[in-house]
């Protein structure tokens, strides 16, 4: 076991709107070691990127809850106000690379000013030579040509643009880095080696990843723990090597074997039904409308059961002393 | 069902005649400098030939910028090909006339990718159904009502009734992908085209329209082009795969000898590069080809993928252009490396 880095308690997200609360993140618990990745999928709309948000406190205006616990390194970001999360939390120990990242560069500024730009903010004793210099090395390290720091980003293809984005993120040397769907919008080679980019990453400076994605696949390349996420709760979290065999949840089960896969030949399954409304979610499992294990007891809310290699399953059916958990 | 391709292959050309085929196919867009002097063509499709009957998927596999979706529109008729020949049912459609050109787009439909975009947010359900129906001259209301709940009942978009005063944004995006395909389907076209159906769905959907394609190929013996860049969902899918890189099909096979075996360097690495969820994949980097996909207004000299082709034959490669080559009696391959096997 190495160091915790992120420890998630409890963490509850509503929006407040006009039909009632949305419970986009409900509950959400979950640890993550440092220089560990955690990959989380799920469907759209199940609070995958709201999640992130709540961690990096990127609210909206029309929060009706926010709470809980998130620990980093030790200590409760929940009590840091505004200000001070701002100041020394956000973009100095965690960072993030936006959702289609590659449309997210600001197109009238050059990379080079864009890139540096968070290290003025945060240290603003720092001179231009320096920060260019710290700029350079990230360019290196994502494998971005040093010409091209002067250009702007209509200039960079979209593989390029995604890497610039990643070496913002990387730039303050954060401990954290949320990575929101960031290989979606790639073709299928940019996309390979963008994941070749982030594991060199990872290995070569221990960053922790929280990789968000519906491409299992594709997550399988950097992930060291998956966790899914239904409806505004995480059902299920366990280390990739059980998960993409052996996964206990009835969804993460389904949703293993709706993906095509390349080099197998399987039948594909897919989930009849829709994922609930947050807004008015059921009030006991979440996924028991669509399952087909579901039985007495799943109108109750499920608690999270830790299995034997560490899964941690949101199920009755794995529930001590359950009658069922023998014959599945 | 993938021995169909194989059968169909077999099947000399005089007993069928091909729903659609292509001969040598080219749509060059014009770039003009200062709106008026020429400065060069956009090759997006540089000579294209191939053949599909009735009955079969063929996938066109690509990277974004290969001429895919420009293959798909001058099928459909949206862009008029520069060069080549294009037979619909044995008859040349460079000689259709008006009504000819009207009667062959009522014969093919098109899925569009993105649902929501390709729906008109202000009519209903009914009225998008409906107005295909029209232009094509059915006047009876009772006979139109008829078609459109049948084509509904089609792709499950049940029950019927329900579903026919909704608006698009009423639709969650699988359905409005269902009702895309109910749209393609209700003048009982011969051919489909689908450019990207599924890549804007999630993975849970992805399978259930696909399925719902396949089912409605069997049900009315469609021939079917499915445009994608997602390789992992073809196997499900197709009887035949194209693979295209810069404006060209360079490799055309059947599915499963395609899977067993890709020949092309291209083919193989984007075989490479497709990630399936394994956790061994963690311990490993992938292969990837250096360099980005060739400008096309000037193509490199000879095979497009040498630039970035690691097997690439000097003095050949680069100045000659290859031609296809028959490999193992079914797959035909443009690469060099294959020109003793011939």
């Amino acid at each position: 076991m190495g160091k915790i880095l992120l420890e998630v308690n409890n963490l509850k997200l509503y929006f407040k709107t006009k039909k009632g609360p949305v419970q986009a993140v409900d509950n959400v618990s979950f640890t993550l070691e440092e220089g560990k990745t955690l990959a989380i999928v799920g469907e759209s709309g199940c609070g995958k990127t709201s999640l992130t948000k709540a961690i990096l406190r990127l609210l909206p205006r029309n929060i009706m809850e926010y709470s809980g616990e998130i620990l980093f390194e030790g200590v409760d970001l929940m009590k840091y106000s505004d200000e001070q999360f701002r100041k020394e939390i956000r973009w100095k120990k965690i960072a993030m690379v936006p959702q289609a990242a590659m449309n997210s560069l600001n197109p009238v500024m050059r990379i080079e000013d864009q890139i540096t730009e968070p290290l003025f903010i945060h240290n603003r004793d720092m001179t231009k030579e320096e920060a260019v210099k710290r700029a350079c090395e990230v360019f290196q390290i994502v494998g971005l040509p040093l010409d091209f720091m002067r250009r702007y980003p209509f200039e960079l293809s979209g593989g390029m643009r995604q890497r610039a984005t990643i070496a913002m993120a990387l730039v303050t040397n954060p401990k954290l880095v949320l990575l929101d769907e960031p290989s979606s919008a790639l073709d299928l080679l940019t996309q390979a080696n963008l994941m070749n980019v982030l594991k060199k990453i990872k290995k070569e400076f221990g960053t922790t990843f929280i990789m968000i994605t519906h491409d299992i696949g594709t997550a399988s390349e950097l992930a060291d723990e998956v966790a899914v996420m239904y409806a505004g709760e995480m059902v299920e979290k366990c280390h990739a090597e059980y998960f993409y065999t052996d996964a206990r949840h009835p969804y993460s089960r389904k949703l293993m074997s709706s993906v095509p896969t390349l080099r197998e030949d399987k039948e594909l399954v897919f989930i009849p039904g829709q994922p609930p409304s947050l807004i008015n979610p059921p009030s006991g499992c979440r996924f028991a409308d669509r399952c087909d294990q579901r039985f007495a007891k799943c109108s109750q809310p499920p608690e999270a059961v830790e299995l034997e290699h560490g899964q941690q399953v949101k199920c009755w059916l794995y529930t001590e002393g359950s009658e069922v958990k023998k014959h599945a | 069902m993938p021995n169909l391709a194989v059968e169909l292959q077999q099947t000399p050309g005089e007993q069928e005649t091909p729903v659609l085929k292509v001969e040598n196919l080219h749509t060059w867009f014009e770039i003009r400098r200062m709106g008026f002097f020429k400065a060069g063509d956009v090759r997006a499709l540089d000579g294209v030939s191939f053949e599909l009957y009735q009955g079969e998927t063929v996938s066109i596999v690509g990277e974004s910028g290969c001429g895919k979706s420009t293959l798909a529109k001058t099928i459909l008729g949206l862009h008029r090909p520069t060069k080549g020949v294009m037979y619909f049912e044995g008859k040349d459609m460079s000689e259709f006339t008006k009504e000819d050109l009207k009667a062959y787009r009522a014969n093919v439909g098109y899925v569009q990718q993105d649902p929501y975009g390709a729906l008109p947010p202000f009519m209903t359900v009914r009225r998008i159904l409906e107005e295909p129906l029209i232009i094509n001259g059915v006047k009876d209301k009772a006979k139109r009502d008829k078609r459109i709940k049948a084509v509904l009942e089609e792709v499950k978009l049940a029950p019927v009734e329900d579903f026919l005063p909704k608006f698009p944004h009423m639709l969650s995006g699988g359905q409005q992908q269902r009702l895309v395909i109910a749209r393609a389907m209700i003048l009982e076209p011969k051919m489909l085209v689908a450019d990207e159906p599924v890549s804007m769905l999630d993975a849970s959907v992805r399978v259930e329209i696909l399925q719902l394609l396949r089912r409605l190929q069997k049900k009315h013996n469609l021939a079917i082009i499915y445009i994608t860049h997602d390789l992992s969902t073809v196997r499900y899918f197709s009887e035949r795969i194209f693979t295209m890189y810069g404006a060209k099909i360079i490799e055309k096979s059947t599915t499963e000898s395609l899977l067993d075996n890709p020949l092309h360097p291209y083919t193989q690495a984007l075989f490479k590069a497709t990630s399936d969820p394994d956790a061994e994949n963690l311990k490993t980097y992938k292969e990837v080809p250096t360099g980005e996909p060739p400008s096309l207004m000037n193509p490199p000299k000879g095979c497009r993928f040498h630039p970035r082709c690691s097997k690439m034959i000097k003095g050949k490669c680069d100045q000659f252009e290859p031609p296809e080559f028959q490999v193992n009696g079914e797959q035909l391959v443009s690469c060099w490396l294959y020109e003793e096997k011939k």
